[in-house]
């Protein structure tokens, strides 16, 4: 029995906005040159998109976050099985997660861009560096609470240790570790455009900056859906995988319900 | 079980050890070993302490402005269940939108000021503080409502009876989320249109080529993140003792 309001709600957020939007717009409450009106902005959307300029950007901010993401999903789920195979590494890298974890992946860029350059390896280190934790955490945390009973199944079953990881314990982190990849696809957007700002050379986070400097504030509206519209996309990748690895979990949960 | 592993020590010591033969291999100033950072720290403890309390006064300010909004908006939109659903897509919307990229935006309106920099910060504590309050409040066991009802409160007193009080475990969750979001805004924001705070300390020890003090200002960033986290933890713990008591396996 779905509520009425269900039906009506995304429509009614739009229009919200919109509504909203408009009539700060024909108030004149903000000054035109700060605060354009939706057409404008679509329509400088529109001439970006056209004159390329937002694909070009937009294909190297979203391809760097992905490669990032690829890494340090890779790389955080790697770590966690090692911590879980080698309970002292385990320990040892927690200082290590604990003291890089606060670091925003502003505060990188200008440590490491004499060092790298201002080529992929910057955003991949930036990137990876900061979106390692949500998997690498989660992942820990769900090999150490994999039940007995599964364990002991597996014994039963004479799965050797090794295959009581890969065929056992593994399965059964993977929704917690896909949570935790979830919430690093945002993360790792964030370390992107941060990056290009700073770095400022190329892709969306740079022409955010340069369109602000040059107060074409439509097009920096324009550009910070292109952003959001990025954020949406890379969740719904994960969501994809996620559907593709761990789809029993999501069927076990709504049968549940 | 206090004891500490030596093991697990010799991780990070590791570490230290292979960025120190690293950086002796390189032999240059834009690649400083850790017993460089380690005497950058000490020649500009000053310093970066002071341009840290900038930044933290900032940070707070936005995380503050962010709780007397976000949490009373929460609890309404929890309660005025309608309304929470027709907007719970809008607050899904704003979720996607990074903090950064509002940055330059923020910049146009409000200047490059202290209040540009706590608008945006308050606007990244509001996220993860409105989603938890309001997903806690609208989740709330339906018998705490009948509870209200019986006891003929008001709309209003409901929500500062009973709703807020039962959400706190969750927007403790949030708050948390948000001080984290607070401060790594604060020190990116100042990056980007800076006038002090640790922000623009690592941006000029950047262009004066001294890596080390800057690394040593990001070793007192973590140094501080750590903190927080420990008294965020603490306090959770003593406030919110009586959620922690009922939730505790019995044994």
């Amino acid at each position: 029995m779905r509520h009425w309001s269900d039906k009506l709600r995304v429509p009614f957020s739009i229009g919200l906005v919109v509504l909203v939007w408009q009539t700060v717009y024909l108030l004149g409450i903000v000054s035109e040159k700060y605060f354009p009106s939706i057409v404008s902005v679509a329509q400088s959307f529109w001439a970006m998109i056209v004159s390329g300029d937002i694909p070009a950007a937009d294909l190297k901010t979203f391809g760097r976050a992905l490669v990032g993401l690829a890494g340090a999903g890779v790389l955080g789920i790697a770590l966690a099985i090692l911590s879980d195979l080698y309970p002292s590494f385990g320990k040892g890298f927690r200082y290590i997660s604990d003291v890089v974890q606060p670091i925003p992946p502003a505060a990188f860029v200008p440590m490491a861009v004499f060092s790298l350059g201002l080529g992929i390896k910057l955003y991949a280190f930036v990137i990876i560096l900061v979106t390692i934790w949500p998997p690498f955490l989660n992942g820990v945390a769900a090999l150490q609470s994999v039940s007995g009973v599964q364990l002991n199944t597996g014994r039963m079953l004479g799965c050797s240790n090794r295959e009581l990881l890969w065929q056992i314990k593994l399965p059964a982190a993977m929704p917690e570790i896909f949570a935790g990849l979830r919430y690093a696809a945002t993360i790792s957007l964030i370390a992107v455009i941060v990056s290009e700002m700073l770095a400022g050379r190329d892709g969306v986070g740079f022409m955010i900056f340069k369109k602000a400097f040059a107060l074409r504030t439509a097009d920096v509206f324009a550009l910070m859906f292109v952003v959001a519209i990025n954020g949406v996309m890379l969740n719904g990748l994960v969501n994809v995988l996620r559907r593709a690895i761990v789809g029993w979990h999501i069927g076990m949960m709504e049968r549940s319900e | 079980m206090k004891r500490i592993d030596h093991r697990a020590l010799m991780v990070p010591i590791v570490i230290l050890i292979l960025w120190q033969i690293g950086s002796l291999l390189y032999a240059t100033p834009l690649f400083p070993g850790p017993v460089k950072v380690a005497a950058s720290i000490a020649k500009n403890f000053n310093v970066i302490v002071s341009e840290l309390g900038h930044t933290l006064l900032r940070a707070a300010a936005g995380f503050a402005l962010a709780c007397v909004t976000m949490i009373p908006l929460g609890i309404f939109l929890g309660r005025v269940r309608t309304l929470g659903r027709l907007l719970e897509p809008l607050m899904d919307m704003l979720a996607t939108l990074p903090p950064p990229a509002v940055i330059p935006l923020v910049m146009l309106f409000a200047g490059t000021g202290d209040w540009a920099k706590i608008v945006i910060i308050a606007y990244a504590a509001s996220v993860p503080l409105l989603m938890n309050t309001y997903e806690a409040s609208h989740s709330i066991h339906p018998l705490l409502s009948k509870v209200a009802k019986s006891l003929q409160l008001s709309r209003f007193e409901t929500m500062r009876l009973i709703d807020l009080p039962s959400s706190l475990p969750m927007i403790a969750t949030g708050a948390r989320l948000a001080i984290a979001a607070s401060l790594l805004v604060s020190i990116t924001s100042e990056m980007l249109l800076a006038t002090n705070g640790i922000g623009v300390y690592l941006q000029r020890s950047q262009e004066t080529f001294k890596i080390d003090a800057g690394l040593a200002g990001i070793a007192f960033i973590s140094l501080v993140g750590i903190l927080i986290n420990a008294l965020v933890y603490r306090l959770e713990k003593r406030l919110l003792f009586w959620h922690y008591r009922d939730t505790a396996p019995a044994e």
